[in-house]
């Protein structure tokens, strides 16, 4: 498996769009998209929990090249909270209910658009961290929320 | 450095120099791929609920990867 590439976000991010999936980038993927000089290894994207929605989703991520069963794909239909692919061009993971973050249409409204990517917040994307509370996490945080207050910073001087 | 006092100058260093990147040159050097014991094995995984899948990661996964809460 090859690692995630720009190509590749830029093929979700149109197939997504093109099948009217609701959806943000979120984690270290969302915080990279911002500007965050760090690394990760798959791709997470925040979908709103919703049938319709998963029932588009399933149609992108056919089209990018993911090789769901027909079980699998009722599972992500069913409104699982979590769901990890690793059988598709790149891993990925779907989350459909963050820890941390109440409603996606919350997290829609505070969303930031960079080139397209629809992207949560810094301040979602570190409330989602502190919630889950994983270790691998816990050292990364304070260098995530210092680029929070830097992000903030150059956005409010940035017209 | 003084717009941001709090923040240490290494990272603001890191911070200053990615935003001179232009976003297809900062993902190339963010999205690595290494091989992840028992997380990569499987082709597809799915959990009712976030806790569910914590409770998997903690019982399943070496903690080495760091997925355990603390």
């Amino acid at each position: 498996m090859a690692a995630f590439e720009y190509r590749q976000a830029q093929e979700v991010r149109d197939a997504l769009a093109r099948h009217g999936v609701r959806y943000l980038f979120i984690g270290k993927t969302g915080a990279i998209l911002l500007g965050f000089p760090d690394t990760t290894q798959d791709a997470d994207l925040y979908i709103k929990k919703d049938p319709a929605n998963a029932g588009l989703l399933i149609h992108a991520l056919r089209e990018l090249g993911f090789e769901l069963t027909d079980a699998q794909a009722q599972d992500i239909e069913r409104g699982k909270d979590f769901v990890q692919l690793k059988q598709g061009p790149f891993d990925l993971d779907l989350i459909f209910a963050p820890d941390g973050i109440e409603h996606f249409e919350e997290a829609w409204r505070r969303h930031i658009d960079v080139d397209g990517f629809p992207v949560c917040h810094p301040d979602d994307i570190i409330a989602s961290k502190i919630a889950a509370g994983r270790a691998k996490d816990r050292d990364s945080l304070p260098r995530l929320q210092a680029f929070r207050d830097y992000w903030l910073q150059k956005t409010k001087l940035t017209p | 450095m003084k717009d941001h006092p709090d923040i240490p100058p290494e990272w603001l260093a890191e911070f200053e120099a990615a935003a001179r990147r232009p976003l297809e040159q900062r993902m190339k050097y963010a999205f690595i791929h290494t091989y992840k014991p028992v997380l990569d094995d499987e082709p597809f995984r799915a959990f009712d609920t976030m806790e569910q899948y914590r409770r998997w990661c903690e019982d399943n996964l070496p903690s080495w990867l760091g997925y355990g809460r603390v």
